[in-house]
């Protein structure tokens, strides 16, 4: 990160949305483009870190970044559910936004290569995820099970199903997906997230897992996990708070002894354990 | 080392005058309260004054501030954005030592980090500084206890200290040593580190008389509050009395805390505003969708104490966050400021 140091990072650079996607309800998938050539050229991410979105007229918000790092179109997957979102959702092809980052210390690539690599998603969970999958899926040779378990309210409420489909191409990918509420001519599994656990015969040893979704999901998801022996600092996740600079400095995503913008937001569950507050 | 003569001392303020924006601090005539206030003329300063009730924080970080301003035309599908720093030089004349240790403070932590505050820093860029060491304690002080006092340490351009009816100017950069070459202040013998230390160890002697109102002996307090064995009881207490009107965070010389919003104009164009803010408010945690993690009272109420106090927040400001100047004490209305709370939780420990 060291390179950020000099940049003025008070300043967003301008983005153009050049296609917007409808995903689910009040989701919608954003294209950008950066209007100055050199920073869309050295823009560069990590799986797991974040961006500061500026809808002018209306405010900034810390959005977690879909895309993987490589080849890979920068988007931005976001519900419509406060002032700056909605304002986002309002806007057309062609709109200017603005963008600062992106922060955050990302999944920890490296440290998991060679392992069994577990996604466990509740509904919009799977944005941040998304950017870890499919970076692991282009890298697919340097790692053992990619197993996404992938948990919604509705059939209407799943995530990236094309994206899914797409990547059920790709041999040694295994997605199971669920439902809590069937509407007719579901004919998939019914139940929650969690119950996916034992029916995709998830791997302990040499594994590593991703969960990610609301905070009731999460608590139960852990469990499950635990108890097939999986340990705390094997399970990873990344959490959200409210930010207003993304920097460190504003202080408003305290959490436990640690800033979720500099410090996170990728944490085990053991770093989770010790925060001492509520997820 | 030099030497002024106390009616002469405010020509320092004078001679700043000329190249920054000023700042002291100034008494009220009507109502008696001094606060830290921009002076057009140096005499408007009084070295003497008591403590101001509000720290010279605001004039490194206003509590409310554009750092910049964007118009976006949708029709012509065209964004400008500007950067909108504060660019003046400023001076800080006859700050005390626990406000410059409170500066210090900000200054880790706004420019010390990963990543550099550049509205902060812009800020701080051009500053002179003066501290005026306190030779007698007012009633709500307790820096004796938090290592900030009653006399600068660093931090300073020049320092000083009233001996006698002279004031001792001791220069803690090039730039406040130019300033007292310049005014031709003479030079001060040896013995005056001897004199000073006198008036300082006197000061020292004298809060057990005169600073009364509080006293925080912090050490154990931070064991505690960093290792997280403070029973729940005491935080829902303390919470329980918390009336979060955020004032103790507004009246700190330490806290930091901000928000930012954007404020649209007329003409169309809009401001964003850094704003104070405060992690006893409820909404300060608050996410879109309403979920809040830190709902209860206590929840939030023990996170200033912890920013203060707790040895892992302590490392970004190489220093325990508080300075013990008192003031939150002497805004509580819930009787809740930081003195009282390391009581609470010293009570604790010993039974």
């Amino acid at each position: 990160m060291s390179e950020m140091d000099n940049k003025i990072i008070t300043i967003p650079e301008i983005a153009t949305i050049e296609e917007i996607k409808d995903e689910i309800q009040d989701v919608k998938t954003f294209y950008l483009k950066f209007d100055n050539p050199e920073v869309d050229k050295n823009f560069k991410i990590k799986s797991g870190q974040f961006v500061m979105l500026t809808i002018f007229g209306a405010g900034e918000s810390a959005i977690s970044l879909p895309p993987s790092p490589e080849d890979d179109r920068f988007h931005l997957s976001v519900r419509k559910v406060g002032k700056v979102t909605d304002a986002l959702h309002a806007l057309q092809v062609g709109d200017k936004v603005g963008i600062r980052g992106p922060f955050g210390n990302g999944f920890p690539f490296e440290e998991i290569k060679g392992k069994n690599l577990i996604y466990v998603a509740g509904g919009i969970g799977l944005i941040p995820l998304r950017s870890s999958i499919v970076h692991a899926l282009q890298h697919r040779d340097e790692f053992g099970r990619i197993i996404v378990l992938l948990g919604a309210r509705t059939p209407d409420d799943l995530m990236y199903q094309y994206n899914i489909e797409e990547w059920l191409k790709i041999p040694g990918f295994e997605c199971y997906v669920t439902v809590d509420q069937p509407t007719e001519g579901w004919t998939g599994h019914t139940g929650f997230v969690n119950s996916l656990i034992e029916k995709a015969n998830v791997p302990v040893e040499n594994t590593v897992a991703f969960v990610c979704g609301p905070p009731v999901m999460f608590n139960s998801v852990i469990g499950d996990l635990m108890k097939r022996g999986m340990k705390d600092d094997c399970i990873i996740s990344t959490l959200e708070r409210h930010m207003k600079c993304g920097i460190g400095k504003c202080q408003h995503c305290a959490i436990g002894r640690t800033l979720v913008c500099t410090d996170g937001p990728v944490y085990t569950y053991k770093q989770i354990k010790t925060l001492g507050e509520e997820i | 080392m030099y030497l002024i003569e106390k009616s002469n001392v405010m020509k320092l303020a004078e001679e700043l005058a000329k190249s920054y924006e000023l700042y002291g601090p100034v008494t009220d005539k009507e109502t008696g309260q001094v606060f830290f206030s921009r002076v057009d003329n140096a005499s408007e300063i009084s070295l003497s004054a008591e403590l101001p009730a509000l720290p010279p924080k605001s004039v490194v970080f206003p509590q409310i501030e554009r750092i910049m301003k964007y118009k976006y035309d949708r029709d012509a599908k065209k964004a400008e954005i500007e950067a909108d720093y504060d660019k003046s030089s400023k001076a800080i004349f006859g700050m005390r030592p626990c406000d410059l240790t409170g500066l210090i403070v900000l200054d880790r932590f706004f420019l010390g980090q990963e990543f550099v505050d550049e509205v902060y820093r812009e800020h701080r860029k051009r500053m002179f500084i003066v501290s005026n060491t306190c030779v007698v304690p007012f009633k709500q002080c307790f820096c004796v206890c938090t290592d900030s006092g009653p006399a600068a340490d660093e931090g300073y351009d020049l320092n000083l200290t009233e001996i006698g009816d002279m004031y001792l100017v001791e220069a803690g950069s090039e730039k406040g040593k130019a300033l007292a070459e310049k005014l031709g202040l003479k030079a001060a013998g040896d013995e005056y580190v001897a004199l000073k230390k006198e008036v300082v160890d006197k000061s020292i002697s004298l809060f057990e008389k005169v600073a009364t109102d509080n006293k925080a002996w912090i050490s154990r307090v931070m064991n505690r509050v960093t290792t997280g064995f403070i029973k729940e009881e005491v935080w829902e207490y303390i919470g329980k009395q918390c009336f979060e009107c955020g004032a103790c965070t507004f009246v700190c010389p330490t806290c930091s805390c901000f928000n930012v919003e954007d404020h649209n104009r007329f003409d169309g164009s809009t401001d964003r505003l850094r704003t104070w803010d405060s992690c006893s408010f409820e909404g300060y945690t608050k996410m879109a969708g309403d979920h809040n993690p830190r709902h209860p009272v206590e929840d939030r109420r023990n996170k200033r104490f912890f920013c203060k106090l707790s040895y892992s927040q302590s490392k970004k400001y190489l220093r325990p966050g508080c300075v013990g100047c008192g003031r939150c004490q002497w805004v509580c209305p819930g009787d809740i400021g930081l003195p009282n709370v390391v009581t609470y939780i010293r009570r604790e420990i010993t039974e």
